[in-house]
Order: structure tokens, then C-alpha cells, then sequence
């Protein structure tokens, strides 16, 4: 996908919540500009974990990470540090977590206000152009409570984007989802990574990772077992823990 | 038997003390709400120290009766402090009734801060929004319909334990009954216009509640 640019890297990044519980171990990762990073792997082999050390919504116990220009030392970290980093990525959650008492346009339009300090018809003007984007400009006057889990999802995604962040992190994105809601929400980040939007997915859809991801890493035990093209992880895979794991999926 | 003459007769006696009431219950719920939301933010972020002072202080606020909290305070910490012992009884009273009760609404205004789902937490982080960023926009405004109920209820405990003020000797409308019923014996209707004058304010109150929440929930 063209250029280049390294955008995030990750250097000795290891999370343990106790001495016994080690969540992460010594993860070494780069990831250029317009990547689609899918991330696969049984549950708790710390694919989330990895995902939330990237804002500091889990705080790494050691290494370090750079995004864009900021890099922050797990061990030397300071309040102001974990604020920038944040600055260059947003989220998206397995649980929406949309600002319940802020209607679709307010949730979209609230970091641009709050932290980027932007003038509200600035926010106004490109929250609106977001919702278009995810087909949510009808019910941008809708509360979180009024809309399907699909539909907060979509605002979700929109609310991600307004920040311009350099990278988009997906937590399980369709996880919480009903079935028949899923595939709105894929088509929607399926537009992203269309239009180059740099991304980093934890999910459980291969089907989905196979189709629109650029690079998969497969984690176990903490680790990155495997990390290639969607062809040399879906299709020949190598490594037996992860044809294991692919072989218990489509079993499924 | 209940001389509807006499009991209008009295009815506005009784009832020209009601400022006595109001001036307590205003005051009160003022300073009551903010050692509730100080309380209540020391127990949200467990402020080391603080935190366990306020158990203590919640604790025996809620488990004497106010009564007791009211001579203890009034009588007893006056044989120590002229502070205390230059008080007029009312501000005395308003004095008690605010830490007692600041100890009860600390605890409804806890729980509505703990409401809001860490989710939403995480998004605001996520986003790069500040604590207090996070406080003002997101949380407290949902946190006030939650404590809503709670509080109401709270406010109108209060009310009903500011006719303790005449155990303090405070001119109230229980001390206008008092007096009336030495006057006259009619113990039957002046009590029955005492119990009168304090339902219909509860009642307004009520509805002040009702509109209120109604408010509330056509918001979001």
C-alpha cells in the first residue's frame, strides 16, 4: 500500500498484573501508515491488553511506544505523556461506551470541542460529514439509548475519526453485536481501510481479517506467534498453534 | 371533639412560623450537599485518610439519632467551646442537621457517581479528555438524574427533622403548637394543623421532584 511511513512501534512491551500473570511478553511491533492490522488468537493470550497499552487504558509494565512523534517509556511515564499519546489514536469498544447523555452529533462533536479546542461549528461541520460517512446523519439528534447496538457502533466509529487520530484502534468491534447487526458495522470499517484509514483490530471474524486486513498477527501466550499477509496466515498457515486455532474456528 | 372553628383558627397561628422551617431546610440542604458531594468525591477517588475519616464520620452520623447529635452537640461540646456556646439555637440546629445529613446524601450522591459505567469512562480517556474534563461533562450530568430520587428523599427527611429545632427551644411551628396547647388544651386540632401545614409542604415538594425527573427522562 504505497508509502512506507512508520507510524507506531512498539519496543519490549511486557504487561504483568501480578508476578504470576504475565500478559505480555517482550512484544516488538512496527506498523506503517495505512496498514490494516487484524489481530486473532484465543481468548487471553493478551491480544486486547495489547491493543489498550496502545492509549494507556492499561498501563505496560515495561517498554516502550511511539506513535506519530510521541513516545512514552512505560517506566518513566508522566501524566502529560500518556495525554499526548492518546491524542494520536482513538478507540473504538466491544461496548460502544457512547456518552449517554450526548445525542450522536454531541458525542461526535465532544473531543473536537473539548480537547482539540475547536470552535463548535468547526466540530459541527465535520461531525456531520463523519455521521454521512457511517449512514448516521438522519439520527444525529438520537440519544445512545434510542439507537440499535449497530447504529451506536457506526456513531462509535464516527466519534473515533473525528480526533484525525493516526491510528484507529478496534476493540472486538462486533463482538457485543447481534448477528443480523454485524454486518453494518463491517461494512463501515470496511469503507475505512478502503480509504486508508490506519487501523489496529482485535476481532474474532477471520472471515472479515481475511478479507480487508493487510497484515495479520496471530498472538498466543502473550506473544506474537505469527504475523504476515492474510495469505500466509488464513490461507498457509505455518505456525500449529495458529492452524489449530484456525482449524477450531471454522469448525465452529 | 374536633372543632373545625377553633382548628381555622389556629391553622394560621401555627402556619406564621413556617419561615422558621424554611429558612432551616434552604440552609441545611445548601451546606448538606456539599459535605455530601465532598464526602462523596473522597469516597469515589478513596482519598487515602480522608477516605477512611469519612467512613467513620458517615457511620456514626447514621447510626445515632439526631436527637442525641443535636444535645451532644448543643450541651455538651458547648461546656468546651464558646463557639458553640454563643450560637443561637437555630444555627445550632442548622449546624446538626447539615452534618447529619450531608453524611445521608454523601451516600446517595456516591452511588449516582458510581452509576456511570466505566465504559464511558474509558471512551473519555481514550479521546485524551482530563479527569476533570471527564467529571464536569460526562459524569456528573448523569450522576444528578440518578441522585435525583435519592436526595428528594433525603430533603424531605430534613424537613420533617427540622421540627426537632424545638427541642433547642427554636420558635418553630412544634413551638407554636406547644405554646397554643398550653393556652387552650386543644391538643386534637392543633396537632392536626401542625401535621397539615408540613404534608402540604412535602406534598409541593413532591411535585417539584415529579416535574423534575420528568425533565430528566425526556432528555436522553
Amino acid at each position: 500500500m504505497g508509502t512506507e511511513t512508520q507510524l507506531v512501534k512498539i519496543e519490549h512491551l511486557y504487561k504483568e498484573f501480578d508476578a504470576d500473570t504475565k500478559v505480555l511478553a517482550d512484544i516488538n511491533l512496527t506498523i506503517n501508515k495505512n496498514e490494516v492490522i487484524a489481530i486473532l488468537g484465543p481468548s487471553g493470550t493478551g491480544k486486547s491488553t495489547l491493543l489498550r497499552c496502545l492509549n494507556y487504558l492499561t498501563v505496560p509494565t515495561k517498554g516502550a511506544i511511539t506513535i506519530g512523534d510521541v513516545t512514552v517509556d512505560a517506566e518513566h511515564h508522566t501524566k502529560r505523556d500518556v495525554l499526548e499519546l492518546r491524542k494520536h489514536t482513538s478507540m473504538v469498544f466491544q461496548g460502544y461506551n457512547l456518552f449517554k447523555n450526548k445525542t450522536a452529533l454531541e458525542n461526535v462533536m465532544e473531543a473536537m470541542t473539548v480537547v482539540q479546542k475547536k470552535s463548535k461549528d468547526e466540530a459541527r461541520k465535520t461531525a456531520l460529514e463523519l455521521l454521512d460517512k457511517v449512514g448516521m446523519s438522519e439520527r444525529r439528534d438520537f440519544y445512545p439509548s434510542k439507537l440499535s447496538g449497530g447504529q451506536q457502533q457506526r456513531v462509535g466509529i464516527a466519534r473515533a475519526l473525528a480526533v484525525n487520530p493516526n491510528v484507529v484502534l478496534f476493540d472486538e468491534p462486533t463482538s457485543a453485536l447481534d448477528p443480523e447487526l454485524v454486518g453494518e458495522v463491517l461494512n463501515t470499517i470496511k469503507s475505512l481501510a478502503e480509504d486508508g484509514t490506519t487501523m489496529i483490530l482485535v476481532t474474532h471474524e477471520i472471515g472479515f481479517a481475511r478479507e480487508v486486513a493487510t497484515r495479520i498477527l496471530f498472538m498466543d501466550g502473550g506473544r506474537i506467534a505469527a504475523d504476515g499477509t492474510p495469505e500466509e496466515i488464513i490461507d498457509h498457515p505455518e505456525n500449529p498453534r495458529l492452524k489449530q486455532f484456525l482449524n477450531f474456528v471454522n469448525r465452529k | 371533639m374536633f372543632k373545625v372553628s377553633y382548628f381555622l383558627e389556629v391553622l394560621p397561628v401555627i402556619a406564621s412560623k413556617v419561615n422558621v422551617t424554611f429558612e432551616l431546610t434552604i440552609v441545611a440542604t445548601f451546606f448538606a450537599l456539599l459535605v455530601g458531594v465532598v464526602i462523596a468525591v473522597i469516597g469515589y477517588y478513596k482519598i487515602p485518610a480522608l477516605y477512611q475519616f469519612t467512613r467513620v464520620y458517615v457511620s456514626i452520623m447514621r447510626g445515632t439519632p439526631i436527637v442525641a447529635q443535636l444535645y451532644f452537640f448543643y450541651y455538651g461540646i458547648a461546656l468546651y467551646s464558646a463557639f458553640v456556646r454563643d450560637m443561637t439555637p437555630l444555627i445550632a440546629v442548622a449546624v446538626v442537621m447539615s452534618l447529619n445529613m450531608g453524611a445521608f446524601m454523601s451516600e446517595s450522591i456516591r452511588g449516582a457517581l458510581l452509576s456511570v459505567d466505566e465504559g464511558q469512562k474509558e471512551a473519555a480517556y481514550s479521546l485524551g479528555m482530563t479527569n476533570i474534563q471527564l467529571i464536569w461533562r460526562i459524569i456528573i450530568p448523569q450522576a444528578i438524574r440518578v441522585a435525583l430520587p435519592p436526595l428528594f428523599n433525603d430533603i424531605i427527611n430534613l424537613i420533617k427533622q427540622t421540627s426537632l429545632a424545638f427541642m433547642l427551644g427554636v420558635p418553630d411551628l412544634m413551638g407554636a403548637a406547644k405554646i397554643e396547647g398550653a393556652r387552650t388544651f386543644r391538643y386534637f386540632e392543633i396537632y392536626a394543623a401542625v401535621m397539615l401545614i408540613y404534608w402540604i409542604i412535602i406534598f409541593i415538594l413532591g411535585l417539584v421532584h415529579k416535574f423534575l425527573e420528568k425533565k430528566c427522562a425526556t432528555m436522553y
